[in-house]
């Protein structure tokens, strides 16, 4: 391919990419006076007006962004805790047992979970954990656990057995092989499972909405939606737009930071056969 | 390469990693599904003693490893180290040391962390940790190299680096898979007698696997022939040269390759390129087919009415197209054609 | 350790999160509970399943959610192999592309949906400006059924695009130069390239694509709750949706959870046909990691 036609495609990739996140930017900085006067001109009407009113707000931005990092962070480490020893014996087994489990698991992988919330909602209920922001890593981690599982039982498989088996017979326990030799070897593939893990965790929708209602509790998404409903006719687009570029910053630092972690640990987990 | 080591000092070092032991195989068996992969092996090796196992690739030499070393179940028969029967232990509680083929060094750690994670986590203190790393490193010139990843070595320093670690497990009892198969032929040469200095200086039982017969010989006090899961002879490589117990061994020690006759009264007869005399009469009528120089000798592939023939003779003996071979009676190897072995 | 041991934690969860559900939901249809019942659950056989097999709108929905999910996901495709294709080229800045491109993925639906919602805006939008600015008259993209169903394709293509892209661009890493290069040496093109190597040996990545999509799109609830909620008159309504609302709107859970075990049921039908579809197609080749 040329370099003047790939550049030319790189930047429609990045105007359709992005696009949507400069609107609601340029949305942001605008005065309602502004954005109703129609997209033509650009003079006039610049403000910062939007931020203050999400930032000062009760409770204040911040503080869904700090709910959401907690749940995503809880979650992604029970998931990760739950789903190595797992992925490490059904990568160490053969047979029936492996080929149940992973079959399982891939359907449960690919079940579209908001079917469960209704039910998940009743045991929130009776366990009494509902408007309890830690309970959430409880759907989360369960949800997430069989694509962990998967992309980490593939990531087992690919070490040369060799290491671990030298390791076995230098005396280390099953807990010093996976701390020593194992997961430091498999690097990629816990980043991005941990990833996956967290960004659902921090952008699910149902389960956040019906277990928690105490405004000062809400994760990002659930309160997102509540500053775009707060209005019954109009939606505020100003201050909802700085709420999305505000709650997007996080997530671009995470996906420029581990961009090469992503690609190299779906690469060896993608196939499962 | 430098691989010059006082000897003695070699010998006293490895002493001081190994105890003084003796591993008896008695009727090793290990099936995969139904199918036996080793087949009632019988095997002793004396503290201090070098076996090579040696045989062609799939006879199951590396499968005596893994199940003494216990990464693969024992389906049958005992492993006795020092009188003790370790079959059923864990492989971590059978003070077993193994260098890979691939060497398997943790490619995430420095030579220095790789050799002493294990001593660390075994609860060895510091103090103690530093003295036997830095008289490893010495042992097997990697002094310099310790703050290098497996990634920064050549092929010859891994394997130092991975039998370095061997030596500080301080095994019973030492296992070695083809440890030589990934370096270049000149190099394999060179390591050799290093090699032999520290395996056979120790106390502790070796077994070096290989299908490399050069090596065995070059390595072992004694080499055990494997083939198709079972053993087919054990001794010195002058025993197995000179007194191969069947045509299996017959065939595969000795290069070129052993020449077999049929004889008519259902005995094969075995005779050593290098026995074969060119006669003025009686003898097998031969006609050259094509010949190989090796500087110092050269081998002719020749034509007998018994079949093809090899000839190691003089490098400075010229010759007509048509020749007549004799050798003497003593060299001569008889064997048994329906069952192999030798009459 | 036993196997059966480490895994047991992680399966523990699994049945609480997945399997307890489902017996829940299979319990439940079997019960009115809605404010006719006072929310108590009484028993009614089979009532809600009667109710379900001639109820026009979860029809209705069935086929328009098939049709979403279809649709989106052959446009997803498409445009994520183009888009894995170019971003597996070298070229400087690649790795910053890489990750800008995957932020539409990143970000939660219900924000993007409600961006979304501002951009097809009539008549203050972006792209109603643009056909102002054209001389154009302005499109009630939201308000009529057919332009708020290609809306909420269009929003759903650019939020999970990425996603194939990413997969696909995975499958690309794993094949080895030497095969291209081969086939140059040859005499094929790069375009024959395409069909003949590189497109064979990413099926089993298109594969799983297909099956992680389908999935998502056959259960798609927050991008059309936000985006349309359903709207107009319930012409961009997905299953979920019906079974969302049929709880939390009409507070009827006995009829909700008969909604949602036969969403479950059609699917596992459809995932059904599709594996004996693949068994049938390409059993000689299996791919092993």
């Amino acid at each position: 391919m040329k370099a003047g036609t790939r550049t030319g495609l790189v930047a429609l990739l990045l105007l359709w990419s992005l696009g949507p996140m400069l609107w609601q930017l340029y949305t942001s900085l605008r005065t309602p006076e502004a954005l109703l006067a129609g997209a033509g001109g650009l003079a006039g009407g610049w403000t910062l007006a939007n931020y203050g009113a999400v930032l000062g707000s009760d409770p204040p931005f911040w503080r869904y962004l700090l709910n959401s990092t907690v749940v995503g962070a809880l979650s992604t480490l029970l998931t990760l805790a739950l789903a190595i020893p797992c992925a490490y014996a059904l990568s160490r087994r053969g047979g029936l047992l492996r080929l149940l489990v992973g079959g399982g698991l891939l359907a449960a992988a690919v079940f579209p979970y908001v079917l469960l919330f209704l039910a998940l909602l009743q045991v929130a209920r009776q366990l009494g954990l509902a408007n309890n922001l830690l309970a959430l890593c409880l759907p989360y981690a369960g949800l997430q656990l069989p694509l962990a599982v998967l992309l980490l039982q593939a990531a087992f498989a690919e070490l040369p057995p060799e290491l671990e088996e030298s390791a076995l017979l230098e005396g280390f326990s099953l807990w010093q092989r996976l701390r020593w030799i194992l997961l430091p070897l498999m690097g990629p593939a816990v980043v991005s499972t941990g990833l996956l893990v967290f960004l659902f965790s921090w952008n699910e929708f149902p389960i956040a909405l019906t277990w928690i209602s105490r405004s000062e509790l809400l994760t990002l998404a659930p309160a997102m939606a509540r500053i775009a409903g707060s209005s019954v006719y109009t939606v505020p687009y100003g201050a909802f737009a700085a709420a999305t570029v505000l709650g997007s910053v996080p997530l671009l630092a995470l996906l420029l930071l581990f961009q090469r972690q992503i690609v190299a640990g779906l690469t060896q987990g993608a196939i499962k056969g | 390469m430098t691989h010059t080591s006082d000897p003695a000092t070699a010998t006293a070092t490895a002493k001081e990693h190994t105890t003084a032991t003796s591993l008896r195989l008695e009727g090793l068996c290990r099936r995969i599904g139904g199918r036996p992969i080793l087949d009632g092996i019988n095997l002793e090796v004396a503290a201090g003693e070098c076996l090579a196992l040696l045989g062609p690739s799939g006879c199951g030499k590396s499968t005596v490893l893994r199940v003494i070393a216990g990464l693969d179940p024992c389906d049958g028969g005992r492993i006795l180290l020092d009188g003790r029967d370790i079959s059923q232990q864990k492989p971590a509680r059978r003070r077993v040391a193994m260098v890979f083929q691939s060497y398997a060094l943790y490619p995430h750690l420095s030579v220095e962390r790789n050799l002493s994670l294990g001593m660390e986590l075994r609860g060895v203190d510091p103090e103690q940790r530093e003295r036997e790393l830095a008289a490893v490193l010495e042992l097997l010139q990697l002094s310099a190299l310790r703050r290098r990843r497996p990634s920064e070595l050549s092929g010859g320093q891994r394997q130092r680096v991975a039998l370095a670690r061997a030596l500080l497990r301080k095994p019973q009892l030492m296992l070695l898979d083809e440890p030589m198969s990934n370096l270049d032929a000149q190099l394999r040469e060179e390591l050799r007698p290093q090699l032999r200095t520290i395996l056979c200086g120790g106390r502790a039982p070796a077994i070096y696997v290989t299908h490399d017969q050069q090596e065995a010989m070059g390595i072992a006090d004694r080499i055990a022939v494997l083939q198709e899961g079972r053993l087919q002879q054990c001794g010195t490589p002058q025993e197995l040269y000179q007194h191969p117990a069947n045509l299996f061994v017959a065939g595969f020690i000795g290069r070129p390759q052993i020449n077999l006759l049929p004889q008519g009264d259902g005995t094969v007869v075995g005779i050593r390129p290098e026995h074969l005399r060119a006669v003025d009469e009686g003898g097998l009528a031969v006609r050259v087919r094509s010949r190989e120089w090796h500087g110092a000798s050269q081998l002719l592939l020749l034509e007998s009415a018994q079949g093809p023939l090899r000839w190691t003779c003089d490098g400075n003996q010229t010759l007509g197209d048509d020749l007549r071979l004799g050798w003497e009676r003593r060299h001569e190897h008889r064997f048994e054609q329906a069952s192999g072995e030798r009459c | 350790m036993s196997a059966l041991l480490l895994m047991a934690p992680a399966l523990l969860l699994l049945l609480v999160v997945f399997v307890w559900p489902l017996l829940d939901y299979a319990w439940l249809s079997l019960q009115a509970q809605s404010v006719f019942t006072g929310l108590e659950a009484v028993p009614v056989g089979t009532l809600n399943w009667q109710r379900l097999l001639v109820d026009g709108r979860f029809w209705q929905d069935a086929w328009q959610t098939l049709r979403f999910a279809a649709v989106s996901v052959a446009l997803e495709l498409v445009a994520g192999l183009a888009i894995a294709l170019l971003l597996h080229q070298r070229w400087r800045g690649r790795g910053v592309v890489r990750g800008l491109a995957l932020l539409p993925w990143a970000l939660p639906t219900t924000v993007m949906a409600l961006g979304w919602r501002w951009i097809f805006n009539d008549p203050y939008g972006p792209i109603n400006g643009l056909l102002q600015l054209l001389g154009l008259a302005t499109l009630p993209f939201l308000a009529a059924p057919e332009l708020a169903w290609l809306a909420t394709v269009v929003a759903d293509v650019w939020k999970t695009t990425p996603f194939v892209a990413l997969l696909l661009l995975a499958g690309l890493q794993m094949i080895p130069d030497d095969l291209y290069e081969a086939f140059a040496l040859e005499g094929g093109t790069p375009w024959q390239g395409l069909w003949r190597i590189t497109l064979p040996l990413l099926r089993p990545y298109i594969f799983i694509v297909l099956l992680f999509r389908l999935a998502q799109a056959l259960g798609v609830f927050d991008l059309i709750a936000v985006l349309t909620g359903g709207g107009p008159a319930s012409s961009t309504e997905s299953l979920a949706l019906y079974a969302y609302l049929n709880a939390m709107r009409f507070l009827d859970f006995g009829y909700s959870a008969t909604v949602m075990l036969g969403m479950f049921l059609l699917l596992l039908a459809g995932a059904g046909g599709l594996l004996l579809w693949r068994r049938q197609t390409d059993a000689p080749q299996e791919v092993r990691p």
